[in-house]
């Protein structure tokens, strides 16, 4: 058994950890973990912004945080009140007092787009990390029960997962009334099964890592070994897993409030304002053109910056 | 094998079972009475009474959830309180326009993504390559249901290229028979018929394919790539074997793999997709079923209308893969060595 342990270099060594996992291991080296996490970040900002990280990737990163500042500062920063209506102003086109025009009731369009960018970025992001957390909560006691109630969990999100996340959540939405909390809340219940599938391949596939092996060997209990070992270095698996999720949840979110399960009319959320705006399409198309415009751009940025975290944690994976 | 296609369909039967249980579940969430909610707004007191009885929603809640599933194998899905008629009836009605709008929606990802991603990865790096992945992004983070709207005011109201509402035009329509508008056009021998109602779909369905195309084109550019650099490729340039052939009998064949079943799994999330179209065309199919039930506050119609697309995507997900078993010999053997 001492023959096995010492054929296998110790943990953190390059030899047998792969790119990916060379990232972030935090936990796993000597020093404090706030440390190991600001030297991970440290190191992933120099190599994001380092020589070999192509363009677009930057663009990308620039252009999410430029959206980011917007979704806290867009409300303060835009021209007019989003929500005062004036009748004199109805269906104004683009001009230079309403660049973005104005909608049926005389809204500023680019004012409801300033003020409905937190509503939809943040809302975005809240879900995708909350429905990680249970993800990877759910994930790490299937993987700490027994064979027989690992195989039940998996077996429930499975199913969970054999409704399409959109139809899932529209039912879940419906059923609590339309509100913007309603739209987070089905958001969650959908995608957390998705979330659990995948981090528990990422911790079955560190958990076959020889030095999680060895801990197992010597006999650390299987709890200590979710905690110290198997959880920390799933982490960037888990990370790359959640930012590439967000581009998908910023496009269904404007999906459920263009159905009609969102926060109720005056509210300036992206789909909502493209539903509003449908019926005048011939007439105003501004009022429904720009809101979806700022959505492709917050999810085409958000789906970059997703495949660019992943470039980044794997080079291996460099995408298609 | 009969072993594993008994597995398939036990597993595909207690995913039914759970998705009844998760929309049973979804009925508890509604706040305030769920009698008023399921007998609507114009109901009196009565009605709203007599409702509570007759769904037992004064019962126990394990009372309730076995008659819950005791309506539900019976195909009892209640009474949908915008058209007064069984919701079953009436999903039976729309069904045909969605799966159609889906089929047509498919082919075209096909006919849409296969060129795209070998003509990106037989020539990797060059300015094609970089044209392809800038529509495979652009696709990819697009909104459906505002391409649908775009599109639709475009080449629908501006250009005229195509109709912009309905499954036909007036006085168009073919002899309801199946369902399936460009089927029962053919049934029905009329060209004129057959034109119209495939014109109708055209623009709904290269809509839809925009999220999928941007999917299976990623899958097939880098699969192709793959193949690409192979050995078998290189051996068989240096054979002299001509480019075209090369890039469609060797490279392409051998990375429909996973693509295959990237695409069988598909068409259960573009039946979600079809939703938002749908709703924008205004096509009589699922989705605007359920966008007029949530307008009207239809909280039973919307959950039953979520039951069904469920239902088909597990029972399409289950032919799927007897499909892949039929054509893909690996996967015959691989599946039924893990049953």
């Amino acid at each position: 058994m001492s023959d096995q342990i010492k054929q296998q270099p110790p943990a953190g060594t390059g030899r047998i950890s792969r790119p990916r996992t060379e990232l972030l291991t935090i936990g796993t080296g000597n020093g404090s973990p706030t440390a190991a996490i600001g030297q991970a970040l440290g190191g992933s900002v120099r190599r994001l912004f380092g020589r070999h990280t192509p363009w677009l990737d930057k663009a990308a990163f620039v252009l999410v945080g430029v959206l980011i500042i917007l979704a806290f500062v867009g409300p303060l920063i835009a021209p007019y009140d989003p929500s005062v209506t004036n009748s004199a102003l109805s269906l104004k086109a683009p001009d230079a007092a309403h660049w973005l025009g104005t909608d049926e009731l005389g809204r500023d369009v680019l004012s409801r787009i300033l003020a409905g960018a937190g509503l939809t970025l943040l809302s975005a992001t809240a879900i995708v990390l909350f429905a990680t957390f249970i993800g990877v909560l759910v994930a790490s006691i299937a993987t700490l029960l027994p064979r027989w109630a690992e195989e039940i969990i998996m077996r429930a999100c499975d199913i969970f997962m054999s409704i399409p996340g959109l139809v899932l959540a529209l039912g879940i939405a419906a059923a609590l009334g339309p509100s913007m909390q309603s739209i987070i809340i089905a958001m969650i219940v959908a995608s957390w099964p998705s979330t659990a599938r995948l981090t528990r391949g990422i911790l079955r596939e560190t958990m076959t890592n020889s030095f999680v092996e060895s801990a197992r060997i010597l006999g650390m209990s299987r709890l200590r070994l979710m905690l110290r070992h198997a959880l920390p270095n799933s982490l960037d698996a888990i990370y790359v897993q959640a930012s590439m999720e967000i581009s998908g949840t910023i496009v269904m979110i404007s999906g459920l409030a263009f159905l009609g399960v969102g926060a109720p009319p005056p509210s300036p959320d992206w789909g909502s304002m493209i539903a509003q705006g449908q019926q005048y399409i011939t007439t105003a198309w501004w009022i429904s053109l720009f809101p979806g415009l700022a959505i492709t751009t917050g999810a085409i940025a958000f789906g970059l910056v997703g495949d660019a975290v992943r470039a980044l944690a794997d080079p291996t994976s460099r995408r298609g | 094998m009969v072993k594993f296609v008994l597995r398939r369909i036990g597993l595909a039967v207690l995913s039914l079972w759970g998705v009844a249980t998760i929309v049973f579940l979804m009925t508890k969430l509604i706040p305030g009475d769920p009698a008023r909610v399921a007998a609507g707004r114009l109901a009196t007191a009565e009605q709203v009474e007599h409702l509570r009885t007759a769904l037992g929603l004064d019962q126990p809640l394990l009372t309730q959830y076995l008659g819950f599933m005791a309506r539900l194998v019976q195909g009892d899905l209640g009474t949908s309180v915008t058209t007064r008629q069984s919701v079953v009836t009436d999903l039976a009605a729309v069904l045909p326009t969605t799966i159609q709008l889906v089929i047509v929606g498919m082919l075209f990802t096909a006919l849409i993504a296969a060129p795209l991603g070998i003509t990106a990865a037989v020539n990797e790096g060059k300015a094609s390559d970089v044209a392809a992945r800038i529509i495979m992004v652009l696709a990819g983070g697009v909104p459906v249901f505002w391409l649908a709207i775009m599109t639709r005011w475009v080449l629908g109201s501006i250009l005229g290229w195509f109709p912009i509402s309905g499954t036909n035009s007036v006085g168009m329509a073919p002899p309801n028979v199946t369902g399936f508008t460009v089927l029962d056009s053919l049934l029905f021998g009329n060209i004129g018929n057959v034109w119209d109602s495939v014109t109708h779909l055209i623009l709904p369905a290269l809509t839809l394919s925009a999220p999928f195309v941007a999917t299976l084109s990623r899958i097939i550019r880098s699969n192709m790539m793959t193949a690409m650099k192979s050995d078998y490729i290189t051996f068989a340039v240096s054979k002299g074997v001509p480019r075209g052939r090369i890039i469609m009998r060797h490279a392409f064949r051998s990375s429909l793999g996973s693509v295959l079943t990237i695409f069988g799994m598909q068409f259960g999330w573009m039946i979600s997709a079809a939703v938002l179209v749908e709703a924008v065309f205004g096509l009589p199919g699922i989705g605007t079923y359920l966008y007029k039930a949530i307008l009207n506050q239809d909280t039973f119609s919307v959950l039953a209308a979520v039951f069904v697309i469920g239902s088909v995507f597990i029972i399409t997900s289950v032919i799927v893969d007897f499909l892949q078993m039929i054509i893909d010999p690996r996967v015959r053997r691989a599946q039924v060595g893990a049953a």
